[in-house]
C-alpha cells in the first residue's frame, strides 16, 4: 500500500498483491481525493489489526512451548533412563529392538 | 563425564518446573555410559549398572515428580478456571497412573507411568484447543486465526501424539523385558497417589 507522487502534482493511492495464479505483484490504482485517504486509512487499520493478531498468536505458542517444555523434558529423561536400565541389565539395541547381549549375564 | 548433545537432547525448560543442574548431568553420565556399553565396551557397562544403581533413584524420583507437577499443570490449564473440571482432570490422572502402574510398580515403571499420563494431558490439551480454533474459525469469520498458526498447533499435536504412542510403547517393552532380565535392584519410593 502506498501513495505514488504524480508528475503533475498531488498524490495517487495504490495497493500491491500478489496474483494467485502466478504469484507475480499486481498493482491496484485505487485512486485520489478524501475517498482514497478513507480507504488507506482502512488499509493501514485493518494491517495495524492483522499485526496486533499476529503478535497474539506468536505470544500464544510461546505460552504452550512453555506449558509442554517440562513434559518433553520429562519425556526425554524417562527415555534415556529406561535405555540405561536396559543396557544395564544386559540388553543391546539391534534394528530398533532391545536383544540380550551375549555373554551378558 | 558430561555429554554435550545428551543435555542439549534434554533442553532447558526455564522456571521450576524443570530438572536440575545436577540431575541432568546425571542424565547426560547416563545417557554417555549407555552408548558405550552398546557399542561392547564393558567396562562401560560396569560402571553403568554402579550408575544405575547409585544415581537412579534419585533420578527418577525427581524426574517423575517434575511429571506428576507438570500434568497438574496441564490440568490446571485444561480446566480454564473451573475448579469442578480441575478436580475431575486430577482425579483422572489419578486414577490413569493407579490403572497403568498396576501393583507394585519398579520405581522405573512408575517413571515411565507418570511419562505417559502427562503426554495423555497434553495431547487431550492439544486436541482441546485446536477444536477451538476450528470451531472459531467456522463461527466467527473475521476473528479466525492465521492458518500457519494452526499449522503450528497441529505440528506441537503431532509431536505430542507421537511422543504419547511411543511412551506407551516404551513401557510395555520395559515391562516386558525387565520380567526376562535379571534384575538391577533400585530401591527408592515413589508416590503413586500422592497429591
Amino acid at each position: 500500500m502506498a501513495w505514488e507522487k504524480r508528475k503533475r502534482g498531488g498524490r495517487y493511492y495504490t495497493r500491491s498483491r500478489r496474483s494467485p495464479k502466478d504469484g507475480r505483484v499486481l498493482r491496484e490504482y485505487v485512486g485520489t481525493g478524501p475517498l482514497a485517504e478513507i480507504v488507506a486509512e482502512e488499509d493501514r487499520t485493518k494491517r495495524e489489526l492483522e499485526e496486533a493478531e499476529r503478535e497474539r498468536e506468536k505470544a500464544e505458542l510461546e505460552r504452550l512451548e512453555a506449558l509442554i517444555a517440562p513434559v518433553l523434558e520429562l519425556s526425554e529423561a524417562a527415555e534415556i533412563l529406561a535405555h540405561a536400565h536396559l543396557i544395564a541389565a544386559g540388553y543391546h539395541r539391534h534394528k530398533g529392538e532391545y536383544r540380550r547381549a551375549r555373554g551378558e549375564r | 563425564m558430561l555429554e554435550a548433545n545428551a543435555k542439549a537432547k534434554l533442553g532447558h525448560t526455564p522456571g521450576a518446573l524443570e530438572l536440575s543442574e545436577e540431575t541432568r548431568d546425571r542424565l547426560a553420565e547416563l545417557h554417555a555410559l549407555s552408548k558405550k556399553a552398546e557399542a561392547g565396551d564393558r567396562d562401560a557397562r560396569k560402571e553403568l549398572r554402579r550408575l544405575v544403581r547409585a544415581s537412579s533413584p534419585e533420578v527418577i524420583g525427581r524426574a517423575s515428580d517434575i511429571g506428576r507437577r507438570a500434568g497438574q499443570t496441564l490440568a490446571r490449564t485444561a480446566a480454564g478456571g473451573d475448579p469442578l473440571t480441575e478436580e475431575a482432570l486430577y482425579a483422572k490422572l489419578d486414577a490413569m497412573r493407579a490403572e497403568i502402574a498396576g501393583e507394585d510398580p519398579t520405581p522405573l515403571e512408575v517413571l515411565l507411568t507418570e511419562r505417559v499420563v502427562s503426554l495423555w494431558m497434553l495431547t487431550t490439551l492439544l486436541e482441546t484447543l485446536l477444536a477451538t480454533q476450528y470451531r472459531r474459525n467456522v463461527h466467527d469469520g473475521p476473528k479466525r486465526s492465521s492458518p500457519s498458526y494452526i499449522l503450528q498447533q497441529s505440528r506441537i499435536l503431532d509431536g505430542a501424539t507421537r511422543r504419547y504412542l511411543a511412551a506407551i510403547r516404551e513401557l510395555a517393552r520395559v515391562r516386558k523385558l525387565e520380567a526376562t532380565a535379571p534384575p538391577v535392584q533400585v530401591n527408592t519410593q515413589v508416590n503413586v497417589l500422592g497429591g
